[in-house]
């Protein structure tokens, strides 16, 4: 079960995944909780300073997938590489430095309620750095700022609504300017408007302070705007990767449909029965075979 | 050193213009703003990289010098730190809003009495309106829960049987010791197990067991409607007509009623118990007559005073809880402060309703 901690990777593997200067790769995870596979088999390759988005529908198994890529959660099988290095194979101190320079923005905030939101943002800046108590409350309000509300920062998180809340999270996630930050459904129950600048601000964190980012979302059109890369994922598994323009080239009728935000058609025969008992059509349905 | 020279002070800031070198430069801009007269210049010219640290010293350094009247230039900004400011206003940054203002002493005495106040008059109309609802339920075609009720009669009698039991015995064995001390100066050593019995049933048992209930039963209620009201819970079985008052609270405040009592008479019998093995050990009385004695000192009226005053400190500790964990607002800090507060407030409203019991007696004899 612990092979990830002494094999290797062949090296043609690596070429077949297109892993190159790659600042984080991900091989053969597989994750099981009490026996159920939750994530099956999901290779994936980050280059350094690009936004690489993971799509999926609800409960496929994003947010673990973004547990696993922090150094949050060990998978089952399958291993976790950062620069090159296996994160759940080097000593926890190594972990934790590295720790230092990533950010995660958390689905549901994840902000401590015993704080104010400027302290929260400033919490990892007075824990890790040794910079004077000025400018780590300025650094705070620039963050806060960043993502409109400053005008809040003296408010206890329980007083936020949820896509304030949010929004604090992600101040928080940047506040120490990491290298790498994962954002875990970042616009998800925001506003259009509020959502099109949360992408704007991805976007600038990309091309300002080059930071590489993988973000986690539901939304199709903001994925579309940010990603170099993505992962299509369904039940834990990979459905498709690839720049957007490939993912939009796909023939593959799942991703078409995902994509496309076609709605299953209605099941004719369940409409016909529908109309007759309403009262909209006389006629009772034909019965259909049973695999028609 | 000519005139020119302290009117403008220009700092120029490394290529590096991070976390490293910014709490050095810091020094040498206040120092800049300190010595200036009019002007200060920033000059970014030479910066390479930076990070958050060195744009916040550039705020830092707008502020200082707004506060100091200076005009303040900044030089050599390029695209990046432009692209950068781009997400902020800078406005917005250099307005620190007020501070709020903290509480006086006398404020704060005020603040420590006001919540028993509070807690002890939302408790006693919590139950006034949760008894009424239950009364009322079956009339309204509602279910009475008495399910509900044998549970939490169960969570808080049977989790505290023990810790009740064993203080209860050891009580007793103090208390007899210490009549003892007094009373074997008069040769009266029997009478340590009228003192025993009669103490216990009519106020330490009851007193007691209210002080242990409250600590365990009501810091758990408070805690746990609490997190309800946190997370929306309490807000939801409203929305779906479910009201918290007969829904949560009064199978809290019956189950109480009844399991306090039931506490209480373990506690005394404990009591009796250990003073009955001081008695029979150390002092050396006829285990039968220190039974003979009990049975005669104890009257109906004392137990049955010990069944009232459990039931109605059981009441009071679930109203108090409830009241307190309904009320909370502002996060698990408040979970806390309600959970703080309904052991507090409960425990000053037994011994305040025990007193008048106690005048209540007196006046009535
Ligand atoms: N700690 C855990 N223990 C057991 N099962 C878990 C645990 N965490 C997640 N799961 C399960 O793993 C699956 C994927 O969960 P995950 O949170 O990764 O989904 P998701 O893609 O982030 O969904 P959403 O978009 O709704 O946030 C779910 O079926 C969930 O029940
Ligand atoms: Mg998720």
């Amino acid at each position: 079960m612990f092979f990830r901690r002494t094999r290797s990777i062949p090296e043609e593997y690596l070429q077949n995944i297109g892993a190159h200067d790659d600042l984080l790769r991900a091989l053969f995870v597989m994750t099981q909780f009490d026996g159920r596979t939750v994530l099956d088999g999901v290779d994936l390759a980050i280059r350094r300073g690009e936004i690489f988005v993971i799509l999926g529908p609800s409960g496929c198994g994003k947010t673990t997938l973004l547990h696993h890529m922090a150094g949050m959660l060990p998978p089952t099988m399958g291993s976790i590489q950062i620069d090159g290095k296996d994160i759940y194979g080097i000593p926890p101190a190594e972990l934790d430095e590295l720790r230092t320079h990533m950010g995660f923005s958390f689905q549901h905030g994840a902000l401590l309620n015993s704080m104010s939101v400027l302290d929260n943002i400033c919490l990892p800046l007075r824990e890790a750095t040794q910079l004077p108590e000025m400018l780590i409350r300025d650094i705070g309000r620039i963050k806060l700022d960043m993502v409109g509300l400053i005008h809040a920062q003296d408010l206890e998180p329980s007083d936020l609504s949820g896509g304030m809340r949010k929004r604090a999270a992600i101040a928080r996630a940047i506040a120490m300017d990491p290298d790498l930050v994962f954002f875990d459904e970042p616009s998800a129950g925001l506003d259009p408007i509020t959502a099109a600048e949360i992408d704007n601000l991805i976007l600038k964190l990309k091309t300002v302070f080059g930071i590489t980012m993988v973000v986690v979302t539901h939304d199709i059109p903001s994925a579309f705007t940010i990603a170099d890369h993505m992962i299509l994922l369904l039940d834990g598994q990979q459905l498709a990767k690839g720049s957007p323009e490939e993912i939009l080239s796909s023939k593959d009728p799942r991703v078409v449909n995902f994509i496309g935000r076609t709605m299953p058609l209605a099941d004719p025969a369940k409409v016909d029965i529908l109309n007759y008992v309403a009262g909209v059509d006389s006629r009772l349905p034909e019965p259909r075979g049973a695999n028609s | 050193m000519s005139p020119s020279a302290t009117e403008s002070v220009a700092i120029l800031m490394p290529s590096r213009f991070d976390r490293e070198t910014v709490p050095a430069l810091l020094q040498e801009v206040r120092r800049g703003i300190h010595e200036g007269q009019h002007r200060i210049c920033l000059d970014l010219r030479e910066v390479e990289s930076f990070d958050s640290a060195g744009m916040a010293l550039v705020v830092g350094a707008l502020r200082a010098a707004r506060e100091a009247g200076l005009q303040i230039e900044i030089q050599g900004v390029q695209d990046s730190v432009y692209d950068f400011f781009s997400l902020v206003s800078v406005e917005r940054l250099l307005e620190e809003p007020q501070a709020l203002p903290r509480p006086g002493f006398i404020e704060g005495l005020g603040g420590l009495a006001l919540p028993l106040a509070e807690g002890s008059q939302k408790g006693a109309i919590l139950i006034g309106r949760s008894m009424w609802g239950w009364v009322l339920s079956p009339f309204r075609g509602q279910k009475l829960r008495l399910g509900k009720i044998a549970e939490e009669i169960f969570q808080a009698g049977n989790g505290a049987m023990f810790i009740v039991a064993l203080i209860g015995f050891l009580l007793g064995l103090i208390l007899a010791m210490q009549a003892w001390v007094q009373l074997k100066i008069f040769g009266a050593d029997i009478f340590v197990a009228d003192m025993v019995a009669v103490g216990v049933t009519r106020e330490i048992g009851p007193l007691m067991t209210g002080v242990l209930v409250a600590a365990r039963s009501g810091s758990s209620i408070a805690a746990r409607l609490g997190t309800m009201v946190i997370n929306e819970e309490v807000d939801a079985l409203e929305q779906m007509g479910i009201h918290p008052n007969r829904y949560l609270v009064a199978p809290k405040v019956l189950g109480l009623a009844m399991a306090t009592p039931c506490l209480t008479l373990v506690f005394c019998t404990m009591a009796i118990l250990g003073g009955w093995l001081f008695g029979v050990t150390t002092v050396g009385l006829d285990a039968m007559a220190y039974i003979e004695q009990t049975h005669q000192a104890l009257r109906t009226a004392d137990i049955l005073a010990a069944v009232i005053k459990g039931a109605t400190f059981g009441a009071l500790i679930a109203a108090v809880a409830c009241s307190l964990g309904l009320g909370v607002r502002g996060g698990p800090e408040g979970v806390g402060r309600a959970t703080t507060r309904a052991v507090v407030t409960s425990i000053f409203l037994i011994i305040l309703v025990d007193a008048f019991f106690v005048l209540f007696v007196k006046l009535g004899a």
